[in-house]
């Protein structure tokens, strides 16, 4: 008998050929985007933590220098020097269009409520623009977005990220391949914090916790769950038309009329449903989707990605070569890209997730379009609708209501 | 960074701030000590330090100004400790029991020369040979560093943060006027008072594989500390302006045995016998 060299999974690959693992995983360039032609200059418009997280990951890509920052908190574009070293400091936006003509890319990372402004300013100035989601607080600032990006020549992506992760990428044709008819979706995102943030010097309270000003904020429902939504339409291809929700403060009593806990059912016009708790309240179980099929279930969570086969669906071939993990009590095969490569190239631990955030992913899309004409991975159009069935979840939750969601062009 | 962080915020003096505000400052803290872990961790493949593994050997990596000056500072006492401190000691965990990184390290080389900084362009790149960056002796006092740094910057003025206790930091003085005091061990007998100044604490039997071997190496021998027959001082306790200084330190003396010549004048070393 021969012994394997290192596994029986190595052992295969060596022995039958890497392209039956090529075939089986999408290709490298999906987990290691790189980017062709010219260097891009970009500029950042809000630099909070988002907008620093933003500086984190574009720092990874050697051709694209961050030019310019801005922030109306002179504080905060300080602050965010550190993570742009040869950036220009700006605190009014216009002033960053005017001046700097040579940004061909800008990056919108301000509160929800300000997106529609700002990022009209942006396509008014000639510039590819990289809008964070939700793409608007309202559905009349969404449909204007929509129609002030249509027709123009330069990239408008909204920040929708499971449409660029690879391991949502590959789960995409899983749902289609491996689970067959679908009975149902659910989704959580568990997070024990008050959702406020201590206001900067010269910034007002009300300004600085606008995602607990109702007069403005869209609620939990609005602000993070949209972005899951997101991921179930793009799974689905299709779009929710009821919702219905409630939603209360288990928390924090401290004079606040946002809940800091929702629940939500999203009906399809199949009846299929999506179940989707949020809270501020726990931090059990963190952010996570799953579909479940007749013949197997998804479980998303981001950076990692688990199929759940169930006993009597048929075994594929390529199962033979998937990693395998147990969560939550049962075996599920890991969603990696190349999982198998990586760990012969000795890049990646087998089973271990994503080698860089969600967050990077969409940004190198964005950057792939403005560089490389590569189509936008996440429209206006497509953001606008995530983001309405957002905006009027939270309408479901603070009327009490059911609320059917129209069709959305 | 495989540990709890607490904190305290004195409400009663920080009158400026409301208690609202003052736990607000708080969770702003620890976040930026969860930004640090995700960001420095060799565990988790889309961390900093995970890039930094698979890329620098290829090309050079671009970092942010507070992880430069981490790294600078990192380097520094690996000069003044003559080696005792290095951030490539990653290969000799595995070697010992512990787990790997999410990026192998088995099979790299051990040695702070192996890296080569850009000052201009803020980079690093691997050199000549395969090195392997592990920032584990220095996280947690930087994730401390930048914690107490939110705290100042949101007018929080009392307060005490630290990771596991081994690593902290004082802001100003305790609600009652006096320095922040922290036992060094469980009867009390030795204290550290600290008023806006951080600490470190370095234990070579503090965390051992089942097969008993300790996580402090000695990155000259590659030896673990604790093998030694003989180790001389036990723990040492290292006070100063910088937690992550004072961590990085600690360890290096725990090596060492001795406070070396270059030990830096403005911050204090003492052993607690074993």
């Amino acid at each position: 008998m021969i012994k394997p060299p290192h596994g029986r999974r190595t052992f295969l690959t060596h022995t039958m050929g890497a392209l039956t693992g090529v075939a089986l995983w999408p290709s490298p360039a999906a987990v290691w985007p790189t980017l062709q032609g010219a260097p891009v200059r970009i500029g950042l418009i809000g630099a909070g933590r988002q907008g620093r997280a933003i500086l984190t990951e574009l720092q990874k890509t050697p051709q694209v220098e961050v030019a310019a920052v801005c922030d109306v908190l002179g504080g905060r574009v300080e602050s965010a020097r550190a993570r742009a070293q040869s950036a220009e400091l700006f605190t009014d936006h216009r002033a960053l269009l005017e001046k700097r003509a040579d940004i061909s890319a800008v990056i919108v990372a301000t509160p929800t409520h300000h997106h529609r402004a700002i990022v009209e300013d942006v396509i008014a100035a000639g510039r590819h623009v990289f809008c964070e989601s939700p793409l608007a607080s309202t559905i009349d600032d969404c449909q204007a977005l929509v129609a002030r990006a249509t027709g123009v020549k330069t990239v408008c992506h909204a920040g929708f990220q499971g449409r660029s992760n690879p391991t949502y990428r590959r789960a995409q044709t899983l749902v289609r391949t491996e689970l067959r008819d679908l009975v149902s979706l659910g989704g959580q995102w568990h997070r024990k914090t008050t959702w406020r943030v201590p206001a900067t010097t010269g910034e007002l309270d009300r300004a600085a916790n606008w995602r607990l000003d109702a007069e403005v904020s869209t609620g939990l429902a609005g602000e993070v769950g949209a972005q899951q939504f997101d991921v179930a339409h793009w799974l689905r291809g299709r779009y929710p038309v009821r919702v219905t929700g409630r939603g209360a403060i288990r928390l924090h009593k401290d004079g606040r009329t946002v809940p800091d806990t929702i629940e939500l059912d999203l009906v399809w016009d199949d009846d299929v449903v999506m179940r989707y708790q949020a809270t501020l309240a726990n931090s059990n179980g963190g952010q996570v989707e799953v579909v479940h099929g007749i013949n197997g279930s998804l479980r998303l969570a981001w950076t990692h990605g688990w199929l759940f086969k169930e006993a009597d669906a048929p075994e594929q071939g390529w199962e033979v070569y998937a990693t395998r993990q147990p969560v939550l009590n049962q075996e599920g095969i890991v969603l990696i890209a190349n999982a198998t490569q990586l760990a012969e190239q000795g890049q990646l631990q087998e089973g271990a997730g994503l080698p860089h955030p969600p967050l990077y992913y969409a940004l190198m899309d964005f950057l792939k379009s403005v560089a490389e004409n590569a189509p936008v991975a996440c429209s206006f159009a497509e953001g606008a609708r995530a983001s309405t069935v957002g905006i009027l979840a939270n309408q479901a939750i603070t009327t009490g209501r059911a609320v059917e969601i129209p069709a959305l062009a | 960074m495989g540990t709890r962080f607490e904190l305290v915020i004195a409400a009663g003096s920080n009158a400026s701030r409301s208690p609202r505000d003052l736990r607000a400052a708080g969770e702003a803290a620890i976040e930026e000590i969860e930004e640090w872990h995700r960001r420095l961790t060799r565990f988790a493949p889309d961390s900093l330090v995970s890039h930094i593994n698979r890329t620098a050997a290829k090309e050079a990596v671009r970092l942010d100004e507070d992880t430069w000056g981490l790294v600078l500072d990192a380097l520094q006492v690996w000069r003044d400790s003559r080696g005792a401190f290095d951030i490539t000691v990653a290969p000799l965990m595995p070697q010992r029991g512990f787990a790997d990184s999410a990026v192998p390290a088995s099979g790299a080389s051990v040695g702070s020369g192996g890296l080569v900084l850009d000052p201009a362009a803020r980079t690093i790149r691997f050199g000549a040979g395969r090195v392997s960056v592990d920032l584990g002796g220095i996280a947690k006092g930087h994730a401390i560093d930048c914690a107490a740094a939110v705290l100042r910057r949101h007018g929080v003025g009392h307060a005490f943060l630290h990771g596991g206790t081994s690593s902290g930091c004082a802001i100003g003085r305790a609600p009652d006027g006096r320095p922040w005091r922290v036992a060094l061990d469980p009867a009390g007998t030795n204290v550290l008072d600290l008023a806006d100044e951080a600490y470190a604490l370095s234990d070579p039997g503090s965390q051992t594989t089942p097969a008993g071997a300790a996580h402090i190496v000695d990155p000259r021998s590659c030896m673990g500390v604790a093998d030694r027959l003989n180790n001389p001082a036990g723990r040492s306790v290292v006070s100063g302006p910088s937690a992550r200084v004072a961590d990085a330190w600690s360890t290096a003396l725990t090596v060492l045995g001795v406070v070396p010549p270059a030990f830096p004048q403005t911050y204090t070393a003492r052993w607690i016998s074993p």
